[in-house]
């Protein structure tokens, strides 16, 4: 009796499609008609490749085209070819160690920036992932339940994850109303070129952990728990196993995590700009930000600029992909 | 040395008890092998043995000493297991070396000890390679190797064999047999394949549903059981056991089942009426030209050349089969005369349990 109640719930559910494919019959013979049995993967690719193609690749290259030219024009037919004379300008540094020797110290100012905020927020969003991941996988009470809260914020939009801390981190926000109530004196976050960067590297890596925390605990999973029984049986300690065991047999996943994480960071703009809108002053002003601010924000929009700045970025990232590719691809091969 | 004493040893995962009170003395030195079919407890047991599962009650006791809260490290057994549980980031060399590491030797005495081992059990030439570039045999012998080196109060072997093809794994029984009677430890080992269990034990424990069946020598098990199951369990082909009820018939009793009578000396124990299974093992059943006590059918002969196993059927009886020396020239519906010796018969109660193993000619 259920059986067939569920049977013909499942021939009703299958209806639409049906009817869909019956629909799609005649229109796609026609097309395999037209270009042949060969053509017909090209024919299902083609949405993809027209989206792929139309908000990627050609603006790739519209990119490119715009750092080799100057001006304050929008459309490329009233732009004035420049050479690399926008990247001359970019480069144009005496002491690049030092931002404010160079000639474009904003754009200077962002790469210092970002550097010392990947490799505060690369270290610790590893080591905390890496913490959180083994934690999870020991035998706990109520392990999906905190599995499941270390994932949730990676659920969230950027912007939400900010506007949330932002309500904790002003003046008058939670962690200020929670000093007061200690006696202690209010802090003004983002007026501390300090505490501004500390909470942004704080935030992003709440916001993307459980993202990396799940890699690597994907990667602990995959580890047969015999080596650990066996090694527990020839008497090694908790640290040997460890360092000898479970680091080793991690590392292409925490390889995998750092390149990720890398090329992350280095994109790392909306959940920021949200937070502390760069600054104060420049403090939290990253390359990312600096590209949106010369393009868009400014007075004069130095389109040329931008343009010839997202190009050495995309180099950065290209290089970063390389390498997580070349990551991944040992892993996967043993 | 080392013996090892299990208590009344008992273990639940959650509500679900699996073992239900085992005792078991192991001497030192003993080879002890445990059988008995899939599910029955032998990983469990050995595991608690090595420290890696706690015993819900019961003791524990390795060379005196109550270890039932001793961690696994500190028990001093060595295990080899299944999957061989090598390191696959560590060469062969490494694997080996690693447990004698944990216990702080000195370089030269880690070196000398892997390559004894090593070349003792022929894995010399593949030291520095991983374990990935390994075959199954040879891994098996890394396994192995790794226990050996740590000189270990007892090994256990978790049914070390069975990812092996039948040729190797007959090759590695002799080899296992040889290194116990070379290092002589103690060891216990595991596996559900009583070819195994009958070949390289000193003693063996039949366990079947989280309970000892029986625990004796190889050839105790097998001319002795106690009851049915090790009766069926050890010996292959498995013995012919039949279900019969006992009836009165002249001085003594006779077996019967459906147009079968077996007819025997009286014997304690089984009165007229009793229900009986009566066991007879492959090789004890003869072809006769006098009166037969089973006449049958053949329904397969297996010419092995220099043995015959005939299968066969009876009315009414369960299937019977034969093992010949020699060849046998019968082919299937060939009818046959058998006779059964009784001196080599097995009687069993309706509990199971053993009431007679041989009765008098
Ligand atoms: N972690 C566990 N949780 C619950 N039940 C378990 C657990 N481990 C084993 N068991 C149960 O305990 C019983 C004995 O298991 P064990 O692994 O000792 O069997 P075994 O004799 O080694 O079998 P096999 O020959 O298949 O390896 C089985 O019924 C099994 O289902
Ligand atoms: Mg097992």
């Amino acid at each position: 009796m259920t059986a067939t109640l569920k049977e013909r719930a499942a021939t009703l559910a299958a209806l639409p499609v049906e009817f869909l494919f019956r629909a799609l019959e005649t229109p796609l013979a026609f097309v395999q008609r037209l270009v042949g049995v060969r053509g017909m993967p090209w024919v299902f690719l083609l949405p993809n490749l027209a989206f792929f193609g139309i908000f990627v690749v050609i603006p790739l290259f519209i990119n490119f085209a715009f750092s080799l030219t100057g001006g304050t024009a929008l459309y490329p037919s009233d732009r004035v070819y420049a050479g690399t004379e926008q990247y001359a300008f970019l480069f144009d540094c005496e002491n690049f160690a030092d931002p404010i020797t160079c000639r474009e110290d904003r754009f200077w100012k962002g790469i210092y920036n970002t550097a010392v905020f990947i490799f505060f927020q690369v270290s610790f969003l590893v080591l905390f992932s890496l913490v959180t991941a083994l934690v999870l996988n020991m035998k706990i009470r109520a392990r999906g339940f905190f599995r499941a809260v270390f994932f949730f914020p990676v659920l969230l939009s950027p912007v939400v994850v900010a506007l949330i801390w932002k309500w904790i981190l002003l003046r008058d926000g939670l962690l200020n109303a929670f000093l007061v109530s200690l006696g202690l004196d209010k802090i003004l976050f983002f007026v501390s070129p300090e505490w501004a960067m500390f909470w942004a590297i704080f935030v992003s890596i709440w916001a993307h952990m459980g993202f990396y925390t799940l890699i690597l605990l994907a990667g602990l999973q995959a580890i047969p728990p015999d080596l650990y029984e066996a090694a527990e049986v020839d008497g090694t300690s908790r640290e040997r196993v460890f360092f000898r065991i479970t680091l080793p047999l991690l590392w292409p996943n925490l390889l995998v995590v750092i390149v990720l994480a890398l090329i992350k960071g280095v994109q790392i703009f909306d959940e920021v700009f949200v937070l502390t809108g760069g600054g104060p002053g420049t403090a939290t002003q990253f390359i990312v930000q600096y590209i949106y601010n010369t393009a868009f924000t400014q007075q004069v929009q130095n389109f040329g600029l931008a343009a010839a700045a997202s190009v050495v970025l995309g180099t950065v990232l290209f290089v970063l992909t390389l390498t997580q590719l070349a990551v991944t691809r040992k892993r996967d091969n043993g | 040395m080392t013996d090892i004493v299990l208590e009344d040893i008992r273990k639940s995962y959650g509500p679900v008890e699996v073992i239900h009170g085992i005792d078991l003395d192991v001497a030192s030195g003993e080879f002890v092998v445990f059988v008995g079919p899939s599910g029955c407890g032998k990983s469990t047991l050995l595991r608690i043995i090595a420290g890696l599962e706690e015993v819900t009650s019961g003791t524990v006791r390795i060379g005196g000493e109550v270890v039932n809260d001793m961690r696994a490290a500190d028990r001093g057994l060595a295990m080899v297991f299944q999957s061989y549980a090598l390191y696959p980031h560590m060469t062969v060399y490494k694997n080996m070396a690693f447990g004698l590491e944990n216990s702080k030797l000195p370089r030269a005495e880690i070196d000398r000890k892997v390559r004894d081992a090593a070349e003792m059990l022929q894995i010399t030439p593949y030291l520095d390679r991983r374990p990935k570039a390994l075959s199954g045999g040879q891994r098996q012998r890394v396994a192995i190797g790794r226990a050996i080196v740590r000189d270990p109060q007892a090994f256990l072997f978790d049914e070390p064999l069975s990812n092996l093809d039948a040729e190797l794994r007959v090759a590695m029984r002799k080899e296992l047999a040889l290194l116990h009677t070379r290092i002589g430890g103690t060891m216990i080992y595991v596996t559900h394949d009583q070819t195994e269990a009958m070949t390289l034990a000193d003693k063996i424990v039949v366990l079947q549903g989280g309970r000892v069946e029986q625990v004796g020598a190889p050839l105790d098990l097998y001319n002795r059981p106690q009851n049915v199951f090790v009766a069926g369990f050890i010996g292959s082909p498995r013995m012919n056991l039949v279900e019969t009820v006992a009836a009165s018939s002249g001085d003594g009793l006779s077996l019967t089942r459906a147009g079968t009578a077996l007819a025997i000396p009286a014997v304690g124990g089984i009165a007229p009426g009793d229900a009986v299974t009566f066991g007879i093992r492959p090789e004890h059943i003869h072809l006769t030209d006098g009166e037969p006590d089973i006449l049958a059918t053949v329904t397969v002969a297996e010419q092995l050349g220099g043995e015959t196993y005939i299968y066969c059927e009876a009315e009414g009886l369960p299937q019977i089969t034969l093992h010949q020396p020699g060849q046998v020239l019968v082919s299937a519906g060939d009818p046959l005369k058998l006779a059964v010796d009784r001196t080599n018969l097995h009687l069993f109660g309706a509990d199971g349990r053993a009431i007679a193993n041989g009765l008098a000619a």
